[in-house]
């Protein structure tokens, strides 16, 4: 793997020639027998309970019977890629799915850093630490519940619509019923949900902020609003893209989960995505050969998502998974 | 219903259905024998000549002396006990015959994850009770002929006959039953549950407010216009009496409404899906008829008789909270929680709430029989035998047992003198059930003692439910949905490999597309003009394709012996 | 310290802004709470918001513990999480170190390694064989080992280790420590909010995990909270599951069952990011590193 040798820049010996390559080699399990040592268990776990059961990609490509196992079902070959790049909605779900991972990248992921970049501004430890709490909570309701409560209030003669009519005259909307609406609903009810959860881990890392950063700028004059973007955002910044990074890596996971408790058929237009059309299938026939084909698929377009962010990061920035 | 309940009952396909068949059977349509199987000593089996309730040394085999035993818990047996050896009927079981079984228990309703891996780890326990339905959960590679020449469980047929004399006999004076059992190469892969009494496989259909109905000087509704005038009377005439016109005269779910009751659908005998039309298989959402049937639905829309919100009435709850605050004036709904659970409910506060279970709707006066809800009576559920059990005769008569007098009566009933008494020949419940003193629900007095509140290798009598449904409402809807017309259900085909992986894809994308169409056309999205564009459309997805695999899969059921 | 009236005009609408998101994001966990306390029919009966328990009855609490095997649910849940997430601490911080240091020839090929995981797994049947085949199956040990560290929470602690300033490392070593020191003795210390959110990722994971124990377990008493609570759930409100028998009597709990499950699965575990709160302030490294 090429990756091994392309030292990263901050590399202190320059490599010279093949037995340069050697040298190193000896010289780096002699400096970091401990480092390596540390990482023997790592590694040792991932490829016990990664990389052994990898086999298991194998029935993509089969018929999978559990009466034969894996490796005695039948080949089938591209069957169920076919199946799946074949159907009527191909197109359809995979942009669903690809504008709601979108949307989400927009709204979502910078929600929960602006409500840190405001909770680390709050005045008052109590009132900080009460907002904290209090707005990761709702990570905590099952997704059953909160989809329970958006249908009801959603509805017709929902609360929603009491308020926009006693407010502003609006006739009543059924926003789950037209599906202009569903991505608003969807998305606006993942920041409801997640926001607080979210933003933790930027708290943590401006916990690790050196505060006589702040000290020294603040004698130069500097303006909270300044401090922000000079300190505070540059100080969670390698979070910020890593976290970004995985994001993207994730792109084409959206969760079945919540849209099967929100959509319905008036709303398929803009709701159906990958994993919902894959679930109703399963409702047809278990087969885990094509689930199994479907999400290699969706691997292998996380992946070189992943892959292009990390590198388009490296050369933008410093940070980057390797 | 609400749609996530809706896809996990599909899910779990018969798993749901057999819960519904759950509610109740016996096998002779005869309420007051004592069930099935009860002719003593059947003389046609191999050796067997003793039924179970005879001596077991007079069969050549024994009770095994041990044996594991999976089998999901019942939720309502999980609220009281960890095991099934709490089980009154099982401890009396042990005792009778000397096994003891150890139980293996996967949570409830999460079965099918569990049942797969055993499956792919080869390591079977020695009974295996669980829903082997292929409607939907098992794709023809994981179906029981395959399971069968996989080497992972037995076929019973041999052992069944030779060792098995209750179940034998029950097979013999149903036919129909074996029939229903026997796969299409020839297997039996499960000791079955099965519901003996036709009656019980109809639990769901129509329901009225009885009280609106009164007020308004209306009959129930039995034909589709006196339907029309009935909602139009509901919406017009304030039944609920608050003064507004909030009423919503019918509460629709596309899923449990159509797919499930077939109701209004029925009417113009079709189904929303797959139907068999005397040998023929048809799909009811291309058909001529179907047309008619949205074109009404779309003007009872337009008309204010259906709920505007109809579609996205996705969560249970919204659908119980409209009905209990007297905003609906007919739903269809199971006669447990649908009918005798809401009437529970206002029994206190709204007395004169009553519901009534409605006939479905003919096309008109004198018209043909409407289809409505069924059940196969045996829909895949049973105890299998793993190919790997040492003793599978002795597991056999093991199983059989309960399919005898004494084993029927203990699974379905529980201990006599303690859960039952005999009054006239009538296993009559005791208070230890009907009003447990510590105060126990129902159904969960009913788990401590006997297993028939839900599935299990046994068949179910009908006097369960017939005293499960306290209210006399419930049981008059039975009846009433009962006089449907059955004829034209698909029985439980099976698609072979090559049928089912064709079809797969195909039926996903026509599911999408009917469903998507029914609300453009019944909201008036789509003019109904353009069903017959639909139809074509349906037809680009190759619907004939899967029409053809069903045809195939039902004429190898019907020329099954 | 003086501050514009800007300043004070953007404290007071921020502070105003996050009240009102506490408020609506509050709703939620309190409107589980009432209606966990309600009387089922008024549950049901009721549209919108609701403020105030009616009609109080503790019966949805009743029959959720009522089940023989909540008790020892929470037990197993407990020692899942702790055993667990000690174990993650450890596995991670080592992970995180390694992977982070400077000079580790190595360390990107493993990373990558590591990152490929997160997208290609063997799924389910392979990795069930292989812990049956590792003797873990229907054992605590198949809850614990396999989920022994997570490749997103391994990247997370690893990029806060890298801006851990490297000369406290190379003094340390100059003063004679190896890695294992650095590690315990400065590393750690000065990442205790990095720390604290592994903590709060991987307790709370372990504390919400049901899929492995259900693929895994078989012995009812091995079962951890979670499943006990999710076979609650489709029994007293999943209306296919309950037809026939269940349907009308149990079920007339089911809507606040629901609830009450949610306040019983969610109590505990909220308790949690308080206690670990204290690690987010601004500056709670001061002391490590001037030292």
């Amino acid at each position: 793997m090429s990756t091994a040798i392309q030292r990263p820049s901050d590399s202190i010996k320059p490599a010279v020639d093949k037995s340069g390559f050697k040298y190193r080699l000896i010289r780096d399990a002699k400096i970091n027998k401990y480092v390596y040592l540390m990482l023997l268990p790592v590694v040792v776990y991932y490829v016990v309970f990664y990389y052994v059961p990898l086999y298991g990609l194998q029935i993509a490509f089969k018929d999978y019977s559990p009466g034969l196992g894996i490796l005695h079902s039948d080949w089938v070959g591209l069957k169920h890629f076919k199946d799946f790049f074949g159907s009527h909605y191909f197109s359809r779900i995979l942009r669903n799915t690809l504008l709601i991972s979108f949307y989400d990248l927009l709204f979502t992921f910078p929600a929960s850093i602006v409500l840190a970049l405001l909770l680390n501004e709050l005045r008052s430890a109590m009132l900080k630490r009460t907002v904290q709490t209090i707005t990761y909570m709702p990570h905590f309701i099952s997704i059953v519940v909160v989809s329970g409560m958006l249908v009801d209030f959603l509805a017709r003669d929902g609360l929603v619509n009491n308020l926009l009519h006693a407010w502003f005259g609006v006739q009543p909307i059924t926003f789950l019923q037209e599906s202009g609406w569903f991505r608003f609903v969807f998305i606006s009810s993942n920041i409801w949900q997640n926001i607080g959860w979210g933003s933790i881990i930027y708290l943590s890392a401006m916990a690790g902020i050196d505060p006589s950063l702040y000290e020294a700028s603040r004698v130069d004059g500097a303006s909270r609003l300044r401090q922000t973007f000079h300190i505070t955002l540059p100080g969670i910044m390698p979070t910020v893209v890593i976290l970004l990074i995985l994001q993207i890596g994730n792109f084409m996971s959206v969760g079945a989960d919540k849209i099967l408790l929100l959509y319905n058929p008036t709303t398929y237009e803009t709701a159906d995505v990958i994993g919902t059309f894959v679930y109703r299938k399963g409702i047809l026939e278990s087969n885990f050969s094509y689930s199994a084909a479907v999400g290699l698929f969706n691997s292998l377009i996380n992946f070189t998502l992943l892959l292009s962010a990390n590198a388009l990061s490296r050369r933008t920035s410093e940070h980057k998974l390797w | 219903m609400n749609r996530k309940q809706k896809s996990l009952q599909l899910t779990l396909v018969s798993a749901t259905l057999l819960a519904v068949l759950a509610t109740g059977c016996s096998s002779n349509g005869n309420s007051n024998s004592s069930g099935t199987a009860t002719s003593p000593a059947p003389a046609g089996t191999a050796t067997g000549t003793g039924t179970a309730q005879a001596s077991p040394s007079a069969a050549d085999a024994n009770y095994p002396a041990s044996m594991t035993y999976w089998v999901q818990m019942n939720g309502n047996a999980g609220a009281i006990m960890k095991t099934y050896n709490e089980m009154a009927a099982y401890q009396e079981i042990e005792k009778k015959t000397g096994t003891k079984v150890e139980f293996q228990h996967p949570p409830t309703g999460q079965e099918k994850d569990q049942f797969n891996i055993m499956l792919a780890s080869g390591n079977l326990p020695d009974v295996v009770e669980y829903n082997f339905g292929s409607t939907v959960g098992l794709s023809a590679s994981q179906s029981p002929d395959a399971l069968i020449k996989g080497k992972q469980l037995l076929r019973l047929n041999e052992l069944i006959d030779q060792y098995a004399p209750n179940l034998s006999e029950v097979l013999k004076e149903h036919p129909e039953f074996k029939k229903m059992i026997t796969t299409d190469e020839g297997n039996i892969y499960v000791m079955p549950f099965l519901l003996g009494d036709e009656l019980l496989s109809v639990v769901n259909g129509p329901i009225f407010r009885q009280d609106w109905l009164d007020k308004l000087n209306l009959k129930v509704p039995t034909t589709i216009p006196e339907w029309e005038a009935v909602l139009t009377a509901f919406r017009d005439k304030d039944p609920n009496g608050n003064g507004k016109q909030d009423e919503i005269p019918f509460f629709m779910n596309l899923n449990s409404d159509y797919d499930l009751n077939h109701l209004f659908v029925g009417a113009w005998g079709i189904t929303t899906d797959f139907y068999n039309d005397n040998g023929k298989v048809k799909y009811g959402p291309i058909q001529p008829e179907y047309k008619e049937f949205l074109a009404t639905l779309a003007r009872w829309y337009k008309n204010g008789l259906i709920d505007k919100d109809y579609a996205s009435i996705t969560d249970a709850k919204l659908k119980d909270n409209k009905i209990l605050n007297n905003e609906v004036g007919a739903y269809s709904g199971f006669a447990g929680s649908g009918l005798g659970r809401y009437l529970t409910l206002q029994k206190e506060t709204n007395p004169s709430f009553s519901l009534v279970g409605a006939p479905y709707p003919k096309l008109t006066e004198g018209g043909a029989n409407p289809l409505g809800q069924y059940t196969n009576p045996f829909t895949g559920y049973g105890a299998a035998i793993s190919a790997h059990a040492k003793n599978p005769e002795q597991i056999v008569k093991w199983l059989d047992y309960k399919y005898g007098e004494e084993g029927h009566m203990l699974i379905n009933f529980g201990i006599e003198g303690v859960s039952y008494k005999m009054e006239n020949g009538y296993p009559k419940y005791t208070d230890e059930i009907m009003n447990n003193p510590d105060k126990l629900p129902m159904s969960q007095a009913m788990a401590k003692y006997f297993q028939s509140g839900w599935n299990g290798p046994f068949v179910q009598d009908k006097r369960v439910i017939e005293q499960y449904y306290t209210i006399p409402a419930q049981r008059e809807a039975q009846k009433t949905w009962f006089q449907a017309d059955h004829s034209k259900q698909m029985p439980s085909i099976s698609l072979n490999a090559d049928e089912s992986s064709k079809t797969a894809s195909i039926m996903n994308d026509v599911k999408t597309y009917r469903d998507e169409m029914f609300n453009k056309f019944v909201m008036g999205a789509e003019p109904i003009e353009n069903f017959d564009k639909y139809v074509k459309t349906l037809e680009g997805m190759e619907i004939e394709e899967a029409i053809k695999a069903r045809q195939a899969a039902l004429d190898r059921y019907l020329s099954r012996k | 310290m003086s501050r514009s009236r800007g300043e004070h005009l953007f404290d007071l609408l921020n502070s105003l802004l996050l009240i009102l998101l506490s408020l609506i994001t509050l709703y939620p966990f309190l409107f589980v709470l009432i209606a966990s306390l309600s009387d089922p029919k008024w549950a049901i009966q009721t549209r919108g918001l609701i403020w105030y328990p009616k009609g109080f009855t503790l019966e949805a609490y009743r029959l959720v513990f009522q089940n023989p095997s909540i008790i020892t649910g929470y037990l197993n849940t407990l020692l899942y999480v702790t055993l667990g997430t000690l174990l993650n601490i450890l596995m991670t911080s080592f992970g995180a170190y390694a992977l982070s240091r400077q000079q580790v020839m190595w360390k990107n090929p493993v990373m990558f390694l590591i990152v490929f995981t997160m997208f290609f797994n063997g799924g389910l049947i392979p990795t069930y064989l292989l812990i049956e085949d590792l003797g873990m199956a229907d054992t605590r040990w198949a809850l614990i080992i396999p989920a022994a560290m997570s490749a997103y929470n391994l990247i997370i602690m690893r990029t806060s280790f890298m801006s851990v300033p490297s000369s406290l490392e190379e003094s340390a070593k100059l003063d004679g420590a190896n890695d294992f020191t650095v590690l315990f003795r400065v590393i750690l210390p000065l990442s205790m909010p990095v720390v604290a959110v592994m903590i709060l990722f991987y307790g709370v994971a372990h504390w919400n995990s049901w899929f492995s124990a259900l693929i895994y377990l078989r012995t009812r008493d091995l079962y951890p909270l979670q499943l006990i609570l999710r076979e609650i759930l489709i029994t007293s409100s999943t209306e296919t599951m309950t037809t026939g028998v269940g349907g009308s009597d149990k079920m007339l709990f089911g809507e606040t069952i629901k609830y009450a499950t949610i306040i019983v699965a969610t109590g505990p575990i909220l308790l949690l990011y308080p206690f670990l709160q204290k690690y987010f302030v601004k500056g709670v490294m001061i002391g490590a590193i001037k030292g």
